[in-house]
Formats: C-alpha cells, sequence, structure tokens
C-alpha cells in the first residue's frame, strides 16, 4: 500500500519521468492507433515500426554519432517510405494490402538486419545501444523523453483537431467525403504522418512490437465500448495510458519486471475484459441477451399452441402430451418453460394439466394473431405462395409490435384488429388471396 | 561446402514456407508469419523451464503448440469476440509476445535463454553441427528441413483442392458440405509447424520474408497454380543463391541478404508487370 503511495505521489524522481512518458506514449498511440484501426489498417503500425530500423541506421551510419533528434529522423523516414511503398504496392498491383505489409516489413527489416551486421562488423565501440532504438529500454528513459513525447503528443492531438472533420467524413464514408472535396489523399498522408511521429518517437523507449501493440490494443479494446468517433478516441487513449500506468506500477513494484511488456500485458487484459464485458457488444451480455429470447420464444410458441388447442375445443386443459401435437417441446425444455410461465401467472397448475389465466390467454391470441396477419400480408402485398408463409410467420410473430401490428392492418385495409377473418387459422389457403 | 549447404537450407526453407504463403495470400493472411514469430515466444520458454534444457526438439514441441494455440485464440476472438480480424490478430501475438519476454525476464537468472535462442537462428551456423544418416553426412538443420520440405509438398498437394476452394469461394464451400473450419485449421498448423521449424536455422525476419515474398512475385507473374509452384521455388532459389553472395560480399547476415533479394526479385517482377499493365 505504501508502495502504491509512493508510485502515486511520483516523488521518486526516475519513476516520475518514465511514469509521465509512458502514460503520455500510451495516451497517444491509443488516440492514433484508433484511425488506422477503423480503416481497417492495424498491423500498418507493426510494419511502420519495423521498418524504421534502417532509417535508424543510416542515419548513424551518415552522421556518424547516435545523436537522438537524428535517429529518430531517419526512423520517421524510412517509417515513412514503408507506408508509400505499401500503399505504391497496392494501388499498382493485384497484391492485397496484408501482403503488401508483410513483403514491407520483411524486406525493411531485412535490410535493417544487413545493415546492423554490416555496422557490427566494420565499427567498434561506439555502435553498441543500436539496438535500443529498435528493442526499447524503457528504463532508461530520461526527462528529455518526457518533455519530447509532450510536445509530440500536443502536435497530435493539435493536428487531429484541425482536420478532425475530414478524418471522420474520410473514415467514414470517403466517397462522400471526396465529392464535397475533401482529398482522401491529403487526409491518408495527415494520419500516416501522425502515426509516424508517434512510433518514431515511442519506439526507443518501448520497443518495435510494444510500439506497435500500443496502437493496436487500446482501439481494439475501446470499440466494444462505443459506435461513436470521439469516445472511441477519448476511450482509446484512455486505456493505453491506463495500461503504461498499470505497467509502469508493476516495473516499480516487482524486481527485475520490463515496464512495456507489463504494459502491453495490462492492456490486453482490459481488452479482454472489454471483449467479455462490455454492454451491449461483450460476450457476456450477447450470450444473456441471446439466452433471454430464447425463453421468450419458447415461451410464446407454447401460450400460442395451448390457446390455438383451446379455440379448436380441445378443451381448456392441456398437458405436455396435447401441446406437442401442435408445437414439440423436448420433457425438459417443457419443464423449465412451463415453470417460467407458471410463475409469471400465464399458466396455473390444475390437477391433470395446466390451464392457461386469462393474461396467458391473451398473450398468446396476440401471438396467433400476429402471426396471421403476417401471413396475409406476406401474401397480398408481397406475393409469396401460400406454402411459405408459414415460416417466416413463425419467425416473424415474435418481433412485431402493436406498432407495426397496426400499420399492417391499416395497410391490408382490415379496420380492426379482431376480424373475423384473423379468428380462423385455416385462412389460407383462400382463393381470394391466393 | 559450407555455401552449398547454407544455400541448400534457405532453398529448402523458401520452398516448404513459399509454398503454404501461397495459400496464406489467397486468404489475406500473410502477417500470420509475422504473427507467429512473435506469438510463439511464451510456448519456447515454457518448453524450457518444463524440460530444463536446451534441447532444440522440447523448445519446437513448445513453440509448434504455441503456434496452433495461437490461431486458435485469433479465430475465437474474431469470431466469437467479434473483434475486427485484423485486430484480433494484432492483439493476440502482441500480447504472448510481451507475456514471453516477462517469462524470460524472469527467469533470465536461472536461465541461460533469450529471445534470440530460437527465434534469431542464423545460418552461418547451419553447418556447424552435422549428423550422417543414410551413409551421408549433411548438417542437422538440412536433415530437418528436408523432412519439412517432404512433409509440406505432401500436404500442399493432398490438401490444395480443398484450400483453393475454400480460400476463393467459402460460401460454396460451406454449401456443398466441405468443413471450410477444418481446413482453416489444418492450413494454420502446417503454417506453425513450417515457420516454427525454421525459425530455428534461418531467423524468424527471413521466414517471414519467404512465406509471402516468393509467393507474391509468383502471383504476380501468373495465374496457373503448377507456375506458381514453380515460381515460388525458382525465386526462393534465386533468393538464397544471391543472398548467400551479397552477405559474402557485405561481411553482413545472411538471412537479411536473402530477404533483400527476394524483395529485389519481387520488385523486378512488380515492375515488370506495371510496364506491361
Amino acid at each position: 500500500m505504501d508502495l502504491l503511495l509512493k508510485y502515486l505521489s511520483l516523488e521518486d524522481p526516475n519513476v516520475r519521468y518514465v511514469v509521465i512518458a509512458i502514460v503520455l506514449l500510451g495516451g497517444m498511440s491509443g488516440t492514433v492507433g484508433s484511425f488506422n484501426f477503423l480503416r481497417k489498417k492495424t498491423l500498418v503500425g507493426e510494419t511502420v515500426a519495423h521498418s524504421m530500423l534502417p532509417g535508424v541506421l543510416i542515419a548513424f551510419l551518415l552522421s556518424g554519432v547516435k545523436n537522438p533528434a537524428v535517429m529518430i529522423l531517419g526512423a520517421a523516414i524510412s517509417g515513412w517510405m514503408s507506408i508509400w511503398v505499401v500503399d505504391y504496392i497496392t494501388q499498382q498491383s493485384k497484391i492485397k494490402g496484408d501482403s503488401a505489409l508483410a513483403i514491407v516489413l520483411s524486406s525493411f527489416f531485412g535490410l535493417g538486419i544487413v545493415l546492423l551486421t554490416m555496422i557490427q562488423s566494420r565499427y567498434t565501440g561506439n555502435q553498441s545501444g543500436l539496438d535500443h532504438y529498435i528493442f526499447g529500454n524503457a528504463a532508461a528513459m530520461t526527462p528529455e523523453d518526457s518533455v519530447a513525447f509532450a510536445i509530440v503528443s500536443l502536435v497530435v492531438l493539435g493536428l487531429i483537431i484541425a482536420s478532425y472533420w475530414s478524418i471522420k467524413a474520410i473514415i467514414f464514408n470517403p466517397d462522400y467525403a471526396q465529392s464535397i472535396g475533401i482529398s482522401r489523399r491529403k487526409t491518408d498522408t495527415l494520419i500516416s504522418i501522425i502515426t509516424i511521429l508517434t512510433i518514431s518517437v515511442g519506439i526507443k523507449a518501448v520497443g518495435i512490437v510494444m510500439m506497435s501493440a500500443l496502437l493496436i490494443i487500446p482501439p481494439t479494446a475501446a470499440r466494444f465500448w462505443t459506435d461513436r468517433l470521439i469516445p472511441m478516441l477519448v476511450i482509446s487513449g484512455i486505456f493505453g495510458s491506463l495500461g503504461g500506468w498499470i505497467g509502469a506500477f508493476v516495473s516499480y513494484s516487482q524486481t527485475n519486471m520490463p515496464t512495456g511488456p507489463w504494459t502491453i500485458v495490462s492492456v490486453s487484459i482490459i481488452a479482454f475484459i472489454s471483449m467479455l464485458f462490455a454492454p451491449k457488444k461483450g460476450i457476456v451480455y450477447q450470450r444473456w441477451n441471446k439466452l433471454q429470447l430464447r425463453r421468450r420464444i419458447n415461451e410464446e410458441n407454447l401460450l400460442k399452441a395451448a390457446v390455438q388447442s383451446e379455440v379448436r375445443g380441445k378443451g381448456k386443459l392441456f398437458t405436455r402430451a396435447t401441446i406437442n401435437e401442435r408445437q414439440f417441446f423436448e420433457s425438459k425444455l417443457w419443464n423449465r418453460t412451463i415453470g417460467r410461465l407458471t410463475n409469471k401467472g400465464f399458466v396455473r397448475k390444475v390437477h391433470g394439466g395446466y390451464t392457461l389465466s386469462s393474461s396467458g390467454r391473451n398473450y398468446g391470441a396476440d401471438i396467433d394473431r400476429r402471426h396471421k396477419i403476417w401471413e396475409v400480408y406476406l401474401q397480398r402485398r408481397m406475393q409469396m405462395s401460400v406454402h411459405l408463409v408459414h415460416d417466416e410467420a413463425e419467425t416473424m410473430e415474435h418481433f412485431l409490435t402493436p406498432e407495426i401490428e397496426g400499420e399492417i392492418l391499416r395497410e391490408l385495409g382490415l379496420c380492426s384488429r379482431f376480424n373475423p377473418l384473423l379468428e380462423i387459422h385455416e385462412i389460407i389457403p383462400d382463393p381470394d388471396l391466393a | 561446402m559450407d555455401a552449398v549447404w547454407i544455400i541448400i537450407t534457405g532453398f529448402l526453407v523458401a520452398s516448404s514456407t513459399g509454398m503454404l504463403g501461397n495459400l496464406l495470400l489467397l486468404r489475406k493472411m500473410s502477417m500470420m508469419g509475422d504473427a507467429l514469430s512473435h506469438a510463439v515466444l511464451p510456448g519456447i520458454v515454457i518448453a524450457y523451464l518444463i524440460s530444463g534444457s536446451r534441447a532444440s526438439l522440447p523448445l519446437l514441441l513448445g513453440a509448434i503448440i504455441m503456434g496452433v494455440l495461437t490461431t486458435f485464440l485469433i479465430q475465437f476472438f474474431s469470431s466469437k469476440g467479434k473483434m475486427q480480424g485484423d485486430a484480433a490478430m494484432g492483439t493476440i501475438f502482441t500480447f504472448l509476445f510481451a507475456v514471453g519476454v516477462i517469462l524470460v525476464t524472469k527467469f533470465a537468472g536461472q536461465a541461460d535463454i533469450d529471445a534470440d535462442c530460437v527465434l534469431h537462428g542464423e545460418l552461418a551456423f547451419v553447418p556447424l553441427q552435422q549428423s550422417t544418416y543414410l551413409g551421408f553426412s549433411a548438417p542437422n538443420a538440412v536433415w530437418t528441413l528436408a523432412a519439412l520440405f517432404i512433409f509440406i509438398q505432401g500436404v500442399f498437394w493432398a490438401g490444395y483442392k480443398g484450400w483453393i476452394l475454400t480460400s476463393f469461394n467459402p460460401e460454396y464451400a460451406k454449401s456443398v458440405g466441405i468443413r471450410t473450419a477444418l481446413w482453416h485449421y489444418a492450413l494454420m498448423a502446417a503454417t506453425s509447424v513450417a515457420t516454427v521449424v525454421s525459425f530455428e536455422s534461418v531467423g524468424a525476419i527471413l521466414v517471414i520474408a519467404f512465406l509471402v515474398v516468393p509467393a507474391a512475385t509468383a502471383y504476380l507473374l501468373t495465374k496457373d497454380l503448377r507456375w506458381m509452384v514453380a515460381l515460388i521455388i525458382l525465386q526462393g532459389l534465386l533468393s538464397s543463391v544471391g543472398g548467400y553472395f551479397l552477405s559474402d560480399f557485405l561481411e553482413a547476415s545472411i538471412s537479411g541478404s536473402m530477404a533483400v533479394v527476394s524483395f529485389i526479385l519481387f520488385a523486378a517482377a512488380f515492375l515488370l508487370k506495371k510496364k506491361e499493365g
């Protein structure tokens, strides 16, 4: 607990810089990654990050010093080239985006390995630490890194705000956007610029894979929570920062635990939790929803069958055997469904079977009527064959609302819900309708 | 002789992975090589911790199991979890890689294992360990990769019809009762085996390259499957030979050089096609 408080207060200067830097980086990557995610180019970051290796090394070869600014410039240039080559390949040949990404990733990185081994076989001494630009070294983050991240975050944020509308239009409706004069090329370039800026400053701190993970995972997680762009950008940024913050804490509180990988594990766990438990889109919610729907359909089918057998003069008493003549219920399903209906008061248990309560009878009759209305509608308005309408209506009867029902009746020219026409199931086939 | 063994090794990897890469290309799954190369790391570390040795067989098994598991997870996340396909892949492999790095750091004290151990194999070391079978002496890597080559040839020719059908027309395949999921997993399992076995001898980057670049080159030049396979094998051979001499000239990594030469061949095919079209 003390540890957590000490961590929260940021009093230890070493911790302070690492935490500020990683939180900034996480937030920035999460936001920027959302754009690539929404354009279904999620793995672009992976290719760009790998492709920066040759640029870093060429910058070192040309300048002969390990000046961070020069290295970052080299990284940005070769990252830029990689995006350009990917686009060029996909536009000028039948090679698809994913293959182009893999081709560019492997060849740029391969070139980087060639350069790295050339440098290692020729130079001695001052080339060590070059691989930090690629594999990351979060522990060595300096105050300057935090400042650099802060500046780049502001620049990126400014660019996003300044061109928010054109980015939004291009992402969601490129054809419309172009028709009102938004340049797709300019917007694509802008997204590439912010992606490259983010990766080139972040890569030295967390390495290639961690950098691309920070661009991929927070948007993936955020997508489960919202359908709107601004909330998505904000949530994704928060997830990225939160992951960085937790990662830095694990690294701080345990010995020998790296910040970068723990950041990734933290955001991944956030993503897994989102996938399972997010409202509306989470697996648990969807399963629950499906189960509820299945239950409702079974209940409605049972009530409808009971009403039908009553109408046919089979008496008010029904059992599984009599219902099964119209609608088959396997015994376990029967027990569960009838149990729920009894609890809800739609059905009463009596000696030798069950009877409908008045609310149950009304409910069942509603379903039965909707079934018939839909059958009539399909025949008259959709010109569907008599033989097909029943199956369609079996599904639709559970989804027609009273409002739609009214609309359909009006459309069919039947004024009342209690039209005698609809009281007889054997309305079909009616020579008048067929 | 060392040169010949190195070139043969490169060639065997190129033709094994290239054949599968061809199918991955059709299914828009070319980044799978990159994903697997990162995702198998925890499998390797766990296999090492359980077996307590750096012998390659247990590590290989660990990596293969992890590779197959990765493909299952990606499929699960995208179909059941409704994640966007490429995002599911990106999330899984970076997560597993991070877990692998954490395990490596955690146990680094008691074990001399690092990511280089299996993933960053170096072709220059291939001729060092040799064994004799059937009165014929060859490097261990060549024996293993020759077995892999035969295995992949068998798998490819036995299954290509199913894979092509399920790649081009999954809906139709499903409607005539072909189990598309089964074919998918079979391809993924074969890819995991081929990539992991190859990582050890040539390193991850060359495997990623050979999985996509020769197939893409052939895909640009022809539509006929037999020609495509022939071109993939030819491109692999040229990349291996060219890459070896380039590395010799530059005194640089052989794997990296082969990847670069492979890309140059791709670029040549690309420009040729562009001029024509």
